[in-house]
């Protein structure tokens, strides 16, 4: 199991485009993905969990990854956040 | 949630539900309440001390007020002045009581919420366990959606992508009502009994992949919904599998346990074709007749030996009589 923590950067928070893209990555493999936010922990690869944290611009998530490929959907994922999700 | 519960947030609560009114300075909003039992200081007033239990809120009702009345100036001084010592969340002096200049003040002095409430004392007490056992309810979110089934609530959990959204969107469509999709927040109440709700801001909303996010609520109306239920049996979605062994008789039951509230448990396996819809009402019947003391699996056990017995005595009679 690995863990790391990332920063929430782009403009308008983790909103509905970007929950679906995180999903996306997440489904895409088999490892276990969780989002851990004021002590709420939800799956990774449910859009409605990933946007009931409501996480804003600047806030920080620890992102979960549990599975044989586990590393590549971290990379995958933290480069998203790094990206700001490809928006504007 | 179980935590600690700030005075402030506490107040706001109840500022209707119990007509609280703060009598002193704001500055005991910013305590915190750690229990759900509340107490009646009477005993402490006196003097005795020993087992007080000043964690909790203090209720004041008639028989205290009339009794720091009675004192005389010194007394009461004394009284609230070892009163106070304690690290005492808040106090709530019911039923339209005065406050008195000496209270409030040795309150404030300590940095303690003194409210009134014009509610009686019984009343008030009522109102409040109510709410403290709400609020310290232990309580966990789960992956999964709740849905009424007949009167039955039923959790569907099983691995993302599975289907359990689109089981329960099968549901609402054939009549049944939608307690939460997704993400299902789970709460032991008093009474030992597993409650299951939404998150506020998500209710009732659902997505299925490949349309996106619907609105069941104003898609179906409000029979199709419902705030929470009481959660009586999950059904976990597995995907079928020929090595695997599934349950073929019912007669045995499996339990899962979440919170330490004990709810049957049943895996169904699941492939292409196969109706989960019907077989989840079938589920929730079932449970219907075992709560109502009919077991379809041991009644029909019962019903085979005995016919076997039959035969085996029939045989065995006429084993000892040739004709």
């Amino acid at each position: 199991m690995i863990q790391k923590e990332v920063t929430l950067l782009n403009r308008l928070g983790l909103h509905i485009r970007p929950a679906a893209q995180l999903t996306k990555i997440a489904e895409k493999f088999k490892s276990d993905v969780y989002l851990l936010k004021d002590g709420m922990r939800v799956n990774g690869k449910s859009i409605m969990g990933v946007m009931m944290l409501a996480a804003a611009r600047g806030s920080t998530l620890v992102i979960e990854c549990l599975g044989d490929d586990e590393q590549q959907v971290m990379d995958e994922l933290v480069q998203l956040f790094e990206n700001k999700f490809y928006e504007e | 949630m179980s935590e600690l519960l700030q005075v402030s947030v506490f107040y706001q609560d109840n500022q209707d539900r119990l007509k609280l009114k703060l009598r002193n300075s704001p500055r005991g909003l910013t305590r915190e309440i750690g229990q759900k039992e509340i107490h009646r200081p009477g005993l402490a007033l006196a003097g005795f001390i020993e087992l007080f239990t000043f964690d909790r809120v203090q209720i004041l009702g008639n028989t205290e007020m009339k009794y720091l009345h009675s004192l005389s100036a010194e007394d009461l001084k004394k009284s609230l002045s070892r009163f106070f010592e304690f690290e005492i969340p808040c106090l709530i002096i019911t039923n339209e009581n005065p406050v008195l200049a000496d209270l409030a003040a040795a309150a404030d002095a300590v940095g303690i919420a003194v409210f009134t409430s014009p509610l009686t004392t019984t009343e008030a007490t009522h109102l409040l366990s109510d709410y403290l056992d709400q609020k310290f309810a232990p309580s966990m979110a789960i992956h999964a959606s709740l849905v009424d089934v007949y009167g039955t609530g039923l959790i569907f959990t099983g691995r993302s992508g599975i289907g359990k959204s689109e089981v329960a969107l099968d549901l609402v469509e054939r009549g049944h009502r939608l307690v939460s999709d997704d993400i299902v927040t789970l709460t032991r109440t008093a009474e030992n009994v597993l409650m299951g709700h939404g998150r506020e801001f998500l209710k009732h909303y659902m997505e299925i992949r490949g349309v996106g996010i619907i609105d069941v609520a104003a898609m179906f109306g409000v029979r199709a919904v419902r705030q929470q239920k009481r959660v009586e049996t999950e059904v976990e979605l597995v995907e079928w599998r020929s090595d695997m062994n599934y349950d073929r008789t019912g007669l045995d039951e499996n339990h899962k346990e979440y919170l330490g509230v004990k709810i049957p448990h049943v895996v169904l396996p699941i492939y292409p074709g196969k109706n989960i819809t019907v077989i989840a009402e079938a589920i929730a019947l079932n449970l219907h007749l075992k709560v109502y003391g009919f077991h379809p699996a041991r009644e029909f056990s019962r019903a085979l030996t005995e016919v076997m017995d039959n035969q085996s005595r029939l045989q065995s009679y006429l084993e000892k009589d040739f004709e």
